[in-house]
């Protein structure tokens, strides 16, 4: 049943979204003045078609589940993916703080290690070591990009 | 014929060694690319759109030109030796490819899909390179309010054009759309949705857009799906390919007959000129043309040659139609030409109608690029590296995603320097994750993003011009022929009954 309702949280938070947007478009100010479209007239027009196909869809996904016939979806891991992303988030944030090579290094090591078992942890940080060292190959020398450093 | 001589002169370029070596390089990672399940050439050229910041545009350009045409005949690798088609537009080539694998005959297969994709790369790309001028100067007479109803007709296009997810896709739209208002307001110093957040005063960049829709949603939609590979490795150590069967014989050729690659690319070609329609549903429509005009239609699904040339024929030549859109109008019709639109748009190049005529000297190497891709690099890559390419689809999926995660994110630094861009990289990342697992097209929101911006000038300057009368869009001439075709294809794709695949291909799919 969970993956029922995992789908229409989606099509749910895609609604929300939408009304926000349209809520927003109304506060920026009048669509027209002097028979001038202003700078809300667009956002008016596409955030009412936004929750008008949210709305059918979130319709549309509430009649499934009330029918129990959602499609039960992949069986990949549940996992995985919010893993990746708490990963790249830390990866950003470490770059910018540290600089490319020692996050690079960690965070090439650990995406190895998340797409493969954990075996061979000496030749996969070799691998990682590697792929970095040819990143700043690609980026700082052949292609004149300035990456971050511990200093700067 | 000003243009053809330049595009002929444009030949000289690629005897540059370094362009050479971009153009080629281009080529093999395309083809790397696309031959492997799961990734894309798309994948390919937004991981490499960071790098064009430091490239020459014309040399960028041409390298994205051989990706693409690479992109679509690259998917012919595994979809003939294990039936995984590596890119959808090799979904057909599959039907064919890999009975005639199971006979043995695999190396034929590609074979005869490298000499398909090679006519329809050539003829798309001859079609362009002629027709793309005058189309060019028609454009120019497309005013306001005409301008404005075609990008209506190439938005309503492409999101018709996906059949069964209509109302998703047009939700995809909306989202593109919505994202492309982020920012300051282009006619009035007015800043919309940007929440206090300074850094969102400028609007969102392209780069992080196309990174994290192209780049960081594969590398999380990959993450839970690893286990598939074993097989397919073990199904690629059984394949034994040689150099020498990839040539068919000529009697082979002669019985597929010009007219089938001809008429294929044709199809190819036109159904490339229509917004998002794309290369799987050109080689699907040359696929069921030839079996519908066969006189052995019960041979097809079951090794026929000629599948593998009409599918393949097509899917190459739409590369050709997919960039009369993009370069005569700036409306790009599937990922990659939106991709190419970028690197324009990255430097500083507006696209449009102007462009042909302003900057020829710079779209004729481009396209020269893409005939020399098809006509040379397409045959000559297979017969020197096919037997390795297909290795390729065995290399380990830890060290290429590691790789792979490690260019997207640094790649969305570089284009202001900014982890914001990278952090933005990130949030439209986990978007088209969701999107994608909830079956949303992703790229019709990137379409939304790209002819956003223009769609509402367009729209407030017609009704400007108008006094806010929405009727100009029926009484102006240009706007009225698009708003009519418009309505053409909406009867066409959306209410017409489609045509049904043919019986192995939902096998294969």
């Amino acid at each position: 049943m969970f993956y029922l309702y995992k789908k229409i949280i989606f099509q749910f938070l895609v609604f929300i979204v939408s009304v926000g947007y349209l809520v927003t478009a109304f506060n920026i100010g009048n669509p027209m003045l002097d028979g001038q479209l202003q700078a809300s007239f667009f956002p008016l027009i596409i955030g009412s078609f936004a929750v008008l196909f949210s709305g059918i869809l979130l319709f549309k996904e509430w009649a499934l589940v009330k029918n129990k016939a959602a499609d039960p979806g992949d069986d990949s891991s549940p996992y995985t993916a919010p893993i990746l992303v708490l990963l790249i988030f830390i990866y950003i944030l470490a770059f910018s703080a540290i600089g490319y090579f020692i996050p690079s290094t960690l965070f090439v090591f650990s995406m190895i290690l998340l797409f493969s078992e954990k075996k061979k942890i000496v030749q996969k940080a070799v691998i990682s070591i590697v792929i970095v060292t040819l990143g700043y190959l690609v980026f700082e020398l052949l292609f004149g990009v300035r990456l971050p450093t511990l200093r700067g | 014929m000003e243009f053809i001589t330049l595009v002929a002169g444009s030949f000289s370029t690629l005897l540059n060694p370094m362009v050479l070596a971009y153009v080629i390089a281009g080529f093999i990672i395309g083809t790397i690319f696309s031959a492997i399940p799961g990734l894309t050439a798309t994948l390919a050229l937004a991981l490499l759109l960071p790098l064009t910041y430091s490239l020459d545009v014309t040399i960028a350009l041409m390298a994205c030109a051989s990706i693409y045409m690479a992109g679509m005949c690259g998917g012919s690798i595994t979809a003939t030796t294990i039936n995984i088609p590596g890119a959808p537009s090799s979904m057909m080539t599959a039907l064919d490819g890999y009975p005639l694998q199971k006979q043995g005959k695999g190396a034929l297969a590609l074979g005869h899909a490298a000499i398909g994709s090679m006519a329809g790369g050539a003829i798309g790309a001859m079609l362009l390179i002629g027709l793309a001028p005058f189309i060019a100067e028609a454009s120019l007479l497309v005013q306001t309010t005409g301008k404005f109803s075609l990008l209506a007709f190439a938005m309503i296009v492409i999101v018709i054009a996906q059949r069964g997810k209509v109302v998703k896709a047009a939700m995809a739209a909306c989202i593109g759309l919505m994202l492309a208002t982020i920012g300051l307001d282009a006619m009035e110093p007015v800043t919309r949705f940007t929440f206090g957040f300074s850094s969102l005063t400028a609007g969102i960049d392209l780069m992080p857009v196309i990174i994290g829709t192209f780049a960081i949603s594969e590398i999380l939609m990959q993450a839970g799906a690893a286990k598939e590979d074993r097989k397919t490795t073990e199904a690629i150590s059984a394949v034994k390919i040689r150099r020498r069967d990839f040539i068919p014989p000529l009697s082979s050729i002669r019985e597929i007959g010009l007219i089938c690659y001809i008429k294929s690319s044709l199809i190819g070609y036109s159904v490339g000129t229509l917004p998002g329609a794309g290369g799987s549903m050109g080689s699907f429509l040359a696929y069921v043309e030839t079996v519908r005009t066969s006189p052995n239609p019960e041979s097809y699904g079951k090794g026929n040659p000629k599948g593998i040339a009409a599918s393949e024929s097509a899917n190459n030549a739409v590369c050709g139609g997919a960039l009369v859109p993009m370069l005569t109008f700036g409306i790009p019709g599937d990922p990659i030409t939106a991709i190419m639109l970028g690197v324009l748009v990255i430097n500083g190049i507006q696209p449009g109608p102007q462009l042909m005529a302003g900057q020829a000297d710079l779209i004729a190497p481009v396209l020269a690029s893409l005939l020399f891709s098809a006509v040379v690099l397409i045959p000559l890559t297979l017969f020197l590296l096919g037997p390795y390419f297909i290795k390729i689809v065995s290399i380990r999926k830890d060290v290429l995603y590691g790789a792979i995660a490690l260019l997207a994110v640094v790649g969305s630094y570089v284009a202001t320097y900014s982890t914001f861009q990278m952090m933005m990289a990130l949030v439209l990342g986990v978007l088209a994750y969701y999107m994608r697992k909830n079956v949303f097209p992703v790229v019709t929101m990137l379409l939304g993003f790209i002819l956003g911006p223009n769609l509402e000038e367009f729209l407030r300057r017609s009704l400007a011009l108008s006094n806010g009368n929405p009727m100009t869009f029926f009484t102006s001439l240009d706007s009225l022929f698009f708003v009519i075709l418009t309505l053409i294809f909406v009867y066409f794709l959306a209410i017409k009954k489609p045509l049904q695949k043919p019986t192995g291909a939902a096998q294969s799919a």
